[in-house]
């Protein structure tokens, strides 16, 4: 198996909805700040649900938010 | 720095400081022939005083002189500050308290072998207290390290 990424456009959401701020999503969401931003630089990959609370917030399916890109090439 | 970086800062800190005490304090007891049951016990009493004690006054005190700081800074009369631990905390917590307990079994391994050849239960006790002092040193770099470092 090769490597995985899980890649997000947590960036682009946030600047679509009035530039929302990292602090903002993440009382939105419930978690903190430091959160937020290492999710955004792809450092950490969240829990399903907190991905699923992320596409609630910006009224939008989890797989426009993150995308999976499987190393494999088929 | 988040509320809980901070808490470490501080953990790290009180724990390397109590460390090279322990190391200067059991050094000075050998050189001076000094090396007792009733010294290392003493010492022992003081290690624990300053591990629990300082480091909750030491936590208390930054968080308070944090709060004053980003009030002034900001000028709010209640600045927000995210007092909660999420699922990226308790992840980072959990590794960090791996790394403490693979040094501290470590260390307790080590400390039990160097009874087992003919050192006395004394050095036993004080190899029990550095490693176990080392342990939570380890396990506080780890943890700063992965907050450090996004993950």
């Amino acid at each position: 198996m090769g490597e995985t990424r899980i890649t997000n456009n947590i960036r682009t959401l946030r600047f679509l909805n009035d530039e929302m701020t990292q602090k903002d999503l993440a009382k939105k969401v419930g978690v903190t700040r430091q959160t937020i931003v290492a999710i955004e630089n792809a450092k950490y990959s969240p829990s399903l649900e907190v991905a699923f609370r992320i596409a609630e917030v910006f009224g939008v399916p989890l797989t426009e938010v993150f995308s999976y890109e499987s190393g494999d090439e088929t | 720095m988040s509320f809980k970086e901070k808490n470490i800062v501080v953990t790290l800190i009180n724990f390397t400081l109590i460390e090279l005490f322990l190391l200067i304090r059991v050094l000075v007891m050998t050189q001076s022939d000094t090396f007792t049951r009733e010294n290392v016990f003493r010492m022992f009493g003081i290690i624990v005083f300053f591990a629990v004690v300082v480091t909750v006054i030491g936590i208390i005190l930054a968080n308070f002189g944090a709060t004053i700081w980003e009030a002034i800074r900001t000028g709010e009369k209640d600045p927000d500050f995210e007092y909660f631990e999420d699922e990226r905390d308790k992840s980072i917590d959990l590794r960090g308290t791996q790394a403490t307990y693979t040094v501290s079994s470590l260390g307790s391994f080590i400390a039990m072998l160097a009874f087992i050849y003919g050192q006395s239960a004394l050095v036993m006790f004080c190899l029990l207290i550095f490693f176990g002092l080392l342990a939570q040193i380890i396990g506080d770099v780890t943890r700063l390290a992965l907050y450090r470092r996004g993950f």
